[in-house]
């Protein structure tokens, strides 16, 4: 129960706080450790699909569409730059383990060479500049500090070798190219 | 040929913030427990109960339908557990639908529930963890997009806001009741997640929705008018993929077409006379209009504009209040089926849509890719 | 009723531990399922799986399974918070509208990610129950010990169930745990909890499973010889391990009866019990005599995927049916504290 749900009605049988705390192993799958990998040396890769070519970043393992399972020879380097397709500014939530305090733009990605998106990737600069069609590039932490993202669940985001996304100062991507892309 | 099917009894809390009064067994027996009465029922005449919920973590118990057998009549009886996210409240009524269709059990009870203020539900939306954006920040660039797409102006979504929170005023059982909310403090109201404003979003509820379903025999002895279940549907598709519309869902338009079909509505705006759609945030209203077929894409901005969709409209939508003024998740999406089908009933008290006989009930859960719709009359199928 | 059948199932081998993901575990094993039935997937009717949120550790952890049916074009599709039996129950009913002849039945679940004496305790009344923290295992030792004392049966009683289903085992390659033992090897361990020792507890198990469900001809078509599902049915017990008599099993009783269990004789039961005194109580419960056959696969016992445990079961009876040559087989799912709700599936070939 949050500090938001917290009452004190002055009536009998009020509400007592409960943590219920499970611990997790969440295990990076070895296609997980392969990416990271990339991620770590400055690549960030997908996997095309040998059916119809599609190239998913990050590497899911098999195409959903086609139904096909994707292994490392499908594996393709695409690149550090692309287009925000959509986005949102976020006022944070203060939930119980939120970390976030400051509004921050969150961008859904289309890496040049991908055909997926990279969801919830931070822009930099003013907010007010963030649009979709604009052109970013990644701005990768010093080699040292590139540490692994990993997932429970599907890929989300690609890890934390990258520090956030940056302008290019690039014309904006025509729309027809990223409109079959918005998520 | 299916077992016909009749709504005979329906339920559900006083949605608020904070039930404190009540135990999560207490919050789904408030529900059941006015379900049964309004049937002239007591558990003991239930066959068969299905429970309905989102996440477990949002309360912290894993499976809560083996603790809540008891509090629900369930010892001795099957006792299911649907999941489908948001749109659970609907797919769990279409669950016990189709025990009675089947012709299995002739009494089926189904209750859908949340009790939100025992978790932390922006936590649970973000999959636990920190940084979560949670459900508005997920769906706010589908927003953007569809205002962009639409050139639709910025006052529908302070239309929508207001229309729903008035209507609520009408719904003893709804949590929010925003006595003289305006444009103007809709519009005033502090951004969430940009385009989406406080004002323009859904509570967070604690509630329970539930109803007894019957065989054709049991919707027949009833004292109280029946609706009778003329379609349901579910249908879900990938959450992201290349070339995926997120905006207008295709699984949206074929879950709506597949119910159409089923009860013979060829002319959405003409057929239905109410609509109970699951509109967490304003926008998307408009957005379902179009998705469902009551307007042309592009144009589903124009029937919230002019009208349309409150009382007196061409297609009565939410006049219960919908989601935007009460939201306990797992229960949303079959307090939109039962409102459908109070409609029908004539049972919807101070917001009955007069002569309403074909409602339709729709919800909608994940990253806008599960669905579930059911229609129903005052007729028999 | 529509006559319903298996007409084909596939799983994974449970293991202590799948480095996968979920997702990537399940895939492979939906494809051979479908595979496996001759039926396309566009062709497949309805879709349902099983699968626990607090399993995966995540809210919403079965939105990723979606990506292994290729739900695209769209889908009717469902999904339980249960085993997958509970899964293939909906899948039955749904069947039965008349609309559609097909289904595929998935589940999936990674016990291992976890310390399940710690998650299972989460699965309980939430106020009087899980703050004091009973995990799975105690829960089973107090029914062990009401059992042992209700019916005469031994400690000795329950290492020959565990001892009868590692040796079944060494022949299912999908099983985790196999071998010869004997039971006075058995009992020379230490209890865990008394009176369990460690042989009277499930393993720990990863796995996916996978059944295809299709309707009368429709299944004589695609499959040499489907187990049709005679009866199915599924019942629950009050909650709370207090307020009910723990040494036997009435909605296993019920469940069986209204299946139809004894409407014919029974060569094979393929029982979802993961503690050995549960079998016993199951047994009773269904009045099996000692002329079946009792969990060939290994049973639970020799694999426990959690949320999959019971599919695998009606799965393994379907084998029985399809490869085996048997007629009549019934299949058990469990779930919750000490055998609190539970499902019984009658199969039989034609």
């Amino acid at each position: 129960m949050s500090d938001q749900t917290q009452t004190d009605t002055g009536l009998p049988g009020k509400f007592m706080q409960q943590m219920v705390s499970l611990d997790y192993r969440v295990l990076a799958s070895p296609l997980q450790q392969r990416f990271d990998a990339g991620m770590r040396a400055g690549r960030i890769t997908g996997h095309k699909c040998p059916v119809c070519s599609r190239v998913y970043v990050p590497p899911k393992g098999y195409c959903p569409l086609d139904t096909v399972a994707t292994t490392e020879e499908h594996e393709v380097d695409v690149g550090d730059e692309g287009i925000v397709t959509s986005f949102t500014v976020l006022t944070p939530i203060q939930y119980r383990g939120q970390r976030e305090r400051q509004p921050y733009a969150l961008a859904s990605l289309l890496l040049d060479g991908a055909s997926s998106t990279v969801g919830q990737q931070r822009i930099a600069g003013p907010i007010e500049d963030v649009r979709t069609g604009m052109r970013v590039r990644a701005a990768w932490k010093p080699e040292a500090e590139r540490t692994a993202e990993v997932s429970a669940m599907a890929q989300w985001g690609i890890g934390k070798a990258i520090e956030h996304w940056e302008p290019t100062g690039d014309p904006d991507a025509a729309r027809d190219h990223y409109a079959e892309h918005i998520l | 040929m299916a077992e016909r099917c009749a709504v005979v009894g329906i339920g559900q809390t006083k949605h608020a913030k904070v039930r404190e009064d009540l135990s999560m067994a207490g919050l789904v027996r408030e529900a059941a427990l006015r379900a049964l009465e309004d049937a002239e029922m007591t558990f003991a005449d239930i066959d068969a109960v299905v429970v309905g919920k989102a996440p477990d973590p949002f309360e912290g118990v894993m499976m809560p339908e083996l603790y809540l057998a008891d509090a629900l009549g369930g010892a001795g009886k099957p006792v299911m557990r649907v999941h489908t996210a948001g749109s659970v409240g609907g797919s769990t009524a279409v669950l016990a639908t189709h025990l009675v269709q089947s012709g299995q059990f002739e009494r089926v009870l189904t209750v859908a529930f949340e009790k939100q203020s025992e978790g932390d539900t922006t936590w649970g939306l973000g999959g636990g963890r920190s940084g979560s954006v949670g459900a508005g920040g997920y769906f706010a660039p589908h927003i953007r997009a569809y205002i962009e797409r639409s050139n639709a102006p910025e006052h529908i979504g302070w239309m929508v806001a207001v229309k729903d929170r008035k209507n609520a005023l009408k719904n003893p059982y709804a949590h929010l009741h925003m006595e003289n909310l305006t444009l103007e403090m809709v519009r005033d109201s502090p951004m969430v997640w940009e385009p989406v404003r406080r004002f323009e979003s859904c509570p967070t509820s604690d509630g329970a929705a539930a109803m007894v379903l019957g065989s054709e025999r049991v919707g027949d002895a009833s004292s109280t008018p029946v609706a009778w279940v003329h379609a349901t549907a579910v249908r879900s598709e990938l959450g992201q993929f290349p070339g995926r519309d997120p905006v207008s869902p295709r699984g949206g338009h074929d879950c709506a077409a597949d119910v159409y079909k089923q009860a013979g509505i060829s002319d959405p705006i003409r057929d239905v006379d109410v609509l109970e759609c699951y509109v967490p945030f304003s926008w998307y209203e408009p957005m379902w209009m179009e998705n469902l077929g009551y307007a042309v894409e592009g144009t589903g901005w124009k029937l919230t504009e002019d009208g349309e969709t409150d009382f007196g409209g061409s297609i009565p939508t939410n006049v219960s209040g919908g989601v935007l003024s009460s939201n306990p998740i797992g229960a949303s999406g079959m307090l939109r089926f039962l409102e459908a089908a109070l409609q029908v009933r004539g049972m919807a008290g101070e917001h009955q849509v007069d002569g309403a006989r074909t409602a339709v009930g729709h919800a909608y859960g994940g990253a806008a890719q599960f669905f579930a719709m059911w229609v129903v009359r005052d007729t028999k199928p | 009723m529509r006559d319903v059948a298996v007409v084909a199932f596939a799983q994974s081998p449970s293991r202590p531990e799948v480095e996968t993901t979920e997702t990537q575990m399940l895939f492979p094993i939906i494809t051979e399922a479908i595979e496996q039935s001759g039926i396309e997937r566009r062709d497949i009717g309805f879709w349902v799986s099983g699968s626990c949120d607090y399993l995966a550790g995540a809210p919403f952890a079965f939105v990723s399974n979606l990506e292994a049916t290729g739900a695209w074009p769209p889908i009717p599709e469902s999904h339980v918070e249960m085993d997958g039996a509970w899964a293939l129950y909906e899948a039955y009913t749904r069947l039965q509208h008349g609309d559609v002849d097909t289904a595929l039945v998935f589940c999936s679940g990674l016990s291992s990610r976890s310390d399940l004496r710690e998650t299972l305790a989460v699965q309980l009344d939430p106020y009087y129950l899980m703050p004091l923290w009973p995990d799975h295992i105690s829960l089973a030792a107090l029914q062990a010990r009401a059992f042992l004392d209700h019916n005469g049966a031994t400690e000795r009683d329950m290492a020959e169930v565990a001892a009868r289903s590692l040796r079944s085992a060494k022949d299912n390659p999908n099983a985790q745990v196999s071998g010869d033992h004997t039971a006075e090897e058995l009992l020379g361990a230490d209890y865990l909890v008394e009176p369990l020792r460690p042989h009277d507890c499930p393993p720990v198990s990863d796995a996916a499973a996978a059944v295809v469900l299709a309707v009368g001809d429709r299944a004589r078509a695609v499959c040499s010889r489907p187990a049709w599902i005679r009866g199915i049915d599924t019942r629950t017990d009050p909650h709370s391990p207090g307020v009910r008599d723990l040494a036997v099993s009435p909605s296993t009783r019920l469940a069986g009866e209204k299946a139809g269990v004894h409407s014919g004789p029974v060569e094979v039961a393929e029982l979802a019990a993961p503690f050995t005194h549960q079998e016993l109580i199951v047994r009773e419960a269904l009045g099996l005599g000692d002329d079946v056959e009792i969990n060939p696969s290994g049973g639970a016992l020799a694999a426990n995927p959690i949320m999959v445990s019971g599919l695998i079961r009606i799965g393994e009876a379907f084998r029985q049916i399809n490869e085996r040559g048997r007629n009549r087989v019934i299949a058990h799912a469990t779930s919750g504290p000490c055998l609190q709700q539970n499902l019984v599936c009658v199969l039989e070939g034609e």
